[in-house]
């Protein structure tokens, strides 16, 4: 079932440094991610993004299959 | 007078532009909008038509000027109430104006509080395609570009709590990962985090709306948890920055939980605190009372050793008679809270008898380590509160026999929480509900408890005035009887401050203040029987009007919170919610347990992150403070309030825009389901240069879109949806995606399933023949209806009229190109009713020979309120409507 927007934004917070784990071992596209984690695809990109927005990871070079990839950004 | 000359609602390229003309020409002007930027939609674009010029390029020096012009005054975040005409020919009008709870004038735009806010919620500068913060700066151009913090009100779970601890603040914290940020806010409040963790009756729970849902948030467990972890890590975190010493002393009478919570904050303000405990205990009733499987004596304690660490002084075994002598002894203020150390007594027959106690002497007993043997004993407990439910369940654990509970009420109106006379049924008490005591009988000690039927407790008037039944009598035999009725202040202690007959303390109850002079008196002695919670709240104000006291300032200034949210209002924001379980993890229970051990286990760290996952944000902003602490201006001020004012103006210009046709409306295009199905609006957002994204990507993946197509006229040109009215600019403002698209992904297909493309505009035609020579597809006929396959990709079923026949395309990705609608709301703003056209636009009654005008002199259009409008149209409509206003405010001046 696809969930509300707001409630997808809402668990940024608690899904955030999750996701970092999976990235500190290397950069991963959106779905390498979901399958990763086990979150749909779609609510990785809005976490992803949000992420991204707030500094916590970077853009890396799009794959083949049209995916870029997400690394943990330097501070 | 007026204030203003003319007021503008609305500040989109419209209204900025009737204001700047307005302004040049002399007028005064207020324009009042709602958002907390100026700008309207336009400065969210990515580019205008047909010149694809940058959007921001143009707005932004509208915006500016309009901030900046002399003569025109800008109100953001303020929405207008109420608009009345007058005799006189001008208006009044009230406005509201929200707090953005941030100094504007010290905020520096330096998004600290943004990047430290703990509450995520959708972007809706950027069409909710990513998240901001509850604490934001609206968009890069935004202005003033300040920040501001969204607040509905107050958290229900805040607001219930009489600590006045922010409880959804420490659930935000605990969701993000910061334990220790938590149990900092918590310690705001209060040092006893532990103890409250484990004996409050969590009136937040209570309150908590995800309880309309699946059930409420563990939210005390989650202070548990917090305190847990915090006194953990022991030795690896420092000891909290003693303050600046005030030079004043400050002594404190009693060390329950008001004391101890006074001490702290007062301490917390840089007096030298002592606390003068009589007891050989510090503590209180949660030391000498709680029994230990509920509050073990370590996490008291080590509570207590956070009063340590800020200096605080306790003294215990002192028994404080003389509060005169204590003020001759250098103290400059003293707090006497004492709480209801008495046990209240029977007044029956037989009370005096051995093996009577009260059950506060027992518990007390038990935490102070005293022996206390109750193997094979009966035991009647006497009483249906807490107290007596946990003197049951101690003297179960003591090897009692049986042990019985005997209460006036029935079980449904026990005054103990009906948890636990659950909990305490489970452990084997039997429940003797709805009798009285007769007398208590024995020869040299009691053997009996005579019972007499209790037909109501409470009179007419709700007071206490038990009633009974004499013909309905019992015996209960017992060899031991403990008596909980009821606790009393110990008001012989300080006659001064207890008039006579007075069962309490007497203080204001505002001030805290007592009839001598710097004395002050908080808590249950004040109040009577309450909870450790109430108690703490309690503290924490007396110690706030103390410290002004010993200020010299005026005995007020006590935080008074925003309105609570209603559970609908925070139900509302979405259509359904995802169950989430609430987290049930209820004590295993013996029907004969022994020892002391605590009954309820720790939170593990993935069972503390799933709880706080479940909180709705009910409030929006959590009062975590973490946006005041990372504010290098000190510009946030959570303790802003909104306000209501009036202004009186000689004409008004409404310039309120559109609103967009609500994609989901058409459920066979898939809109909210299909997440690779956006708005034109959106696709707006992601062709901008300060997009959510990166780059035009598929919301549902993340991948680089190769195949687009746009689906023209939803939501308008369409009975079924009620809006059969032609949007007039969603063809163009189309075709200026196609083309940006084409720049940016110039490898992709875009496709156009249109009626017709209505390009009526000087080079509008040439900007469509643009369009097709770039690439652009465009099939004439409506789409039926999209279906998701299973990679996210999308097939679209359309009619193809050139070629004949329903076909079937698949696309990574689909534009609906949506309508627009009236902004709502606007007629019934005006005391004289704001006539509309059939569509529910501002009617302008004279377009041909009067534009801009409306149905109530004085009052004027300008722009999309009117009717679609594009941005050449708006700002041409909008210099009319200034126009008109000019010629108005001439008409109603009186001759000097």
């Amino acid at each position: 079932m696809t969930r509300e927007v707001r409630e997808v934004v809402r668990d940024e917070p608690l899904v955030r440094r999750r996701l970092l784990q999976l990235l500190e071992a290397g950069p991963l596209t959106v779905p390498e991610l979901a399958a990763a984690s086990g979150h749909p695809a779609d609510e990785v990109v809005i976490w992803v993004m949000g992420m991204r927005k707030y500094g916590d990871v970077t853009v890396g070079e799009p794959t083949p299959e049209g995916y870029f990839s997400y690394a943990v950004a330097k501070r | 007078m007026t204030d203003y000359d003319v007021l503008v609602l609305g500040s989109g390229i419209g209204g900025m532009e009737s204001a700047l003309k307005l302004g040049d020409m002399g007028y005064r002007v207020l324009v009042v909008e709602s958002e907390p930027s100026i700008g309207g939609k336009m400065i969210l674009l990515s580019k205008v038509f047909p010149t694809l010029d940058c959007a921001s390029c143009i707005s932004t020096p509208k915006m500016a000027a309009t901030a900046h012009h002399p003569n025109v005054s800008v109100l953001t975040d303020a929405r207008l109430e109420r608009v009345v005409r007058m005799t006189d020919g001008g208006f009044s009008a009230t406005i509201h104006q929200t707090p953005r709870y941030v100094d504007v004038a010290a905020c520096t735009a330096c998004r600290q509080c943004e990047l430290a806010c703990t509450v995520a919620v959708p972007d809706q500068y950027n069409g909710e395609l990513v998240s901001r913060r509850a604490a934001y700066l609206p968009f890069p151009q935004a202005l003033p570009q300040k920040a501001l913090i969204e607040r509905a009100g107050t958290s229900p779970c805040t607001f219930a709590c009489p600590a006045g601890i922010k409880a959804h603040g420490y659930v935000s914290l605990v969701r993000s990962g910061e334990y220790d940020k938590a149990f900092a806010l918590v310690s705001e409040t209060t040092p006893l985090v532990g103890s409250l963790g484990r004996a409050c009756y969590a009136p937040c729970e209570a309150a908590c709306t995800r309880g309309a849902l699946e059930g409420p948030l563990a939210i005390r467990r989650l202070k548990r948890f917090v305190a847990d972890v915090h006194y953990g890590s022991d030795g690896n975190h420092e000891a909290p920055a003693r303050p600046e010493p005030s030079g004043k002393r400050v002594a404190i009478v009693g060390s329950g939980p008001a004391g101890v919570t006074a001490a702290w904050q007062l301490a917390r303000a840089g007096h030298a605190v002592r606390i003068f405990e009589a007891a050989p205990v510090a503590g209180g009733a949660m030391r000498l009372s709680i029994p230990s499987y509920r509050l073990p004596v370590a996490t008291v304690e080590r509570d207590l050793a956070n009063l340590a660490e800020l200096g605080v002084e306790i003294e215990t075994g002192h028994l404080v008679r003389d509060l005169a002598e204590l003020r001759a002894g250098g103290f400059d203020a003293v707090l006497v809270a004492t709480g209801t150390p008495l046990a209240a007594r029977l007044g029956v027959a037989g009370e005096d008898l051995d093996g009577v106690r009260s059950a506060l002497g027992l518990l007390r007993d038990l935490k102070l380590g005293a022996p206390v043997d109750l193997t094979d004993r009966t035991v009647a407990v006497i009483g249906g509160g807490n107290v007596a439910i946990d003197a049951a369940r101690s003297a179960a654990r003591l090897g009692a026999r049986s042990v019985h509970l005997v209460c006036l009420e029935q079980r449904e109106h026990m005054p103990a929480h009906a948890f636990e006379v659950e909990e305490a049924l489970a452990e084997g008490i039997e429940l003797h509900d709805g009798w009285g005591i007769a007398d208590l009988s024995g020869s040299d000690a009691v053997a009996s408890v005579g019972l007499k039927a209790c037909t109501a407790v409470f009179d007419a008037d709700g007071r206490f005035a038990p009633t009974y039944d004499d013909r309905r009598r019992a015996e209960l035999g017992a060899d031991v009887v403990l008596v909980a009725i009821g606790m009393e202040v110990d008001t012989a202690a300080f006659p001064s401050l207890a008039p006579a007959g007075s069962r309490r303390l007497r203080a204001d109850p505002a001030t805290f203040r007592t009839a001598e002079e710097g004395v002050f008196a908080a808590g249950d002695a004040v109040s009577g029987p309450s909870t450790i919670a109430q108690a703490v709240g309690a503290g924490r104000d007396a110690a706030h009007m103390i410290d002004r006291y010993l200020s010299g300032k005026d005995l007020a200034g006590l935080e008074v919170p925003l309105p609570v949210v209603s559970h609908d209002a925070v139900l509302a924001r979405q259509r359904a919610y995802t169950r989430r379980e609430a987290f049930v993890h209820r004590p295993v229970l013996s029907p004969a347990p022994r020892g002391f051990a605590e009954l309820e286990g720790p939170l593990s760290e993935d069972e503390a992150l799933a709880a706080a996952g479940r909180c709705l944000d009910c409030g929006v902003c959590s009062e975590c403070h973490e946006c005041v602490a990372a504010c290098p201006a000190d510009a946030i001020h959570l303790e802003m309030r909104p306000e209501d004012h009036t202004v009186r103006a000689g004409a008004v210009i409404v310039s309120t825009g559109y609103r967009l046709f609500d994609a989901d409306l058409k459920p066979q295009y898939g809109y909210g389901r299909f997440k690779n199905v956006v708005t034109g609006t959106q696709m707006e957002r992601l062709l901008a240069p300060t997009r959510p994204y990166h780059g035009v990507l598929r919301p549902g993946d993340g991948k680089v879109p190769e195949k687009i197509a746009y689906v023209m006229c939803t939501g308008s040109r369409d009975e079924t949806v009620n809006n059969p009215m032609c949007s007039k600019f969603c063809c163009m403002y189309s075709l200026k995606q196609n083309q940006l698209i084409l720049g940016a992904l110039p490898l992709a297909d875009v496709t156009v399933h249109y009626i017709d493309i209505r390009a009526a505009g000087k080079g509008y035609d040439e900007f469509f023949e643009q369009a097709k020579a770039m690439g652009t597809t465009f099939i004439k006929g409506r789409v039926a209806e999209i279906n998701e396959l299973e990679n996210g990709d999308l097939m679209l079923s359309y009619e193809d009229i050139a070629h004949g026949g329903v076909r079937v395309a698949e696309y990574d990705l689909v534009v609906l190109a949506v309508g627009v609608q009236p902004s709502p709301g606007i007629a019934r703003l005006f005391e004289d009713g704001l006539e509309l056209d059939p569509q529910g636009f501002v009617l302008e009654v004279s377009e041909d020979d009067h534009p801009a005008a409306t149905s109530i002199p004085g009052v004027f259009a300008a722009g999309a309120v009117t009717g679609p409008r594009d941005i050449p149209e708006s700002i041409l409509h909008a210099g009319a409507a200034a126009v008109q206003a000019a010629a108005y405010l001439q008409s109603t001046r009186v001759p000097a």
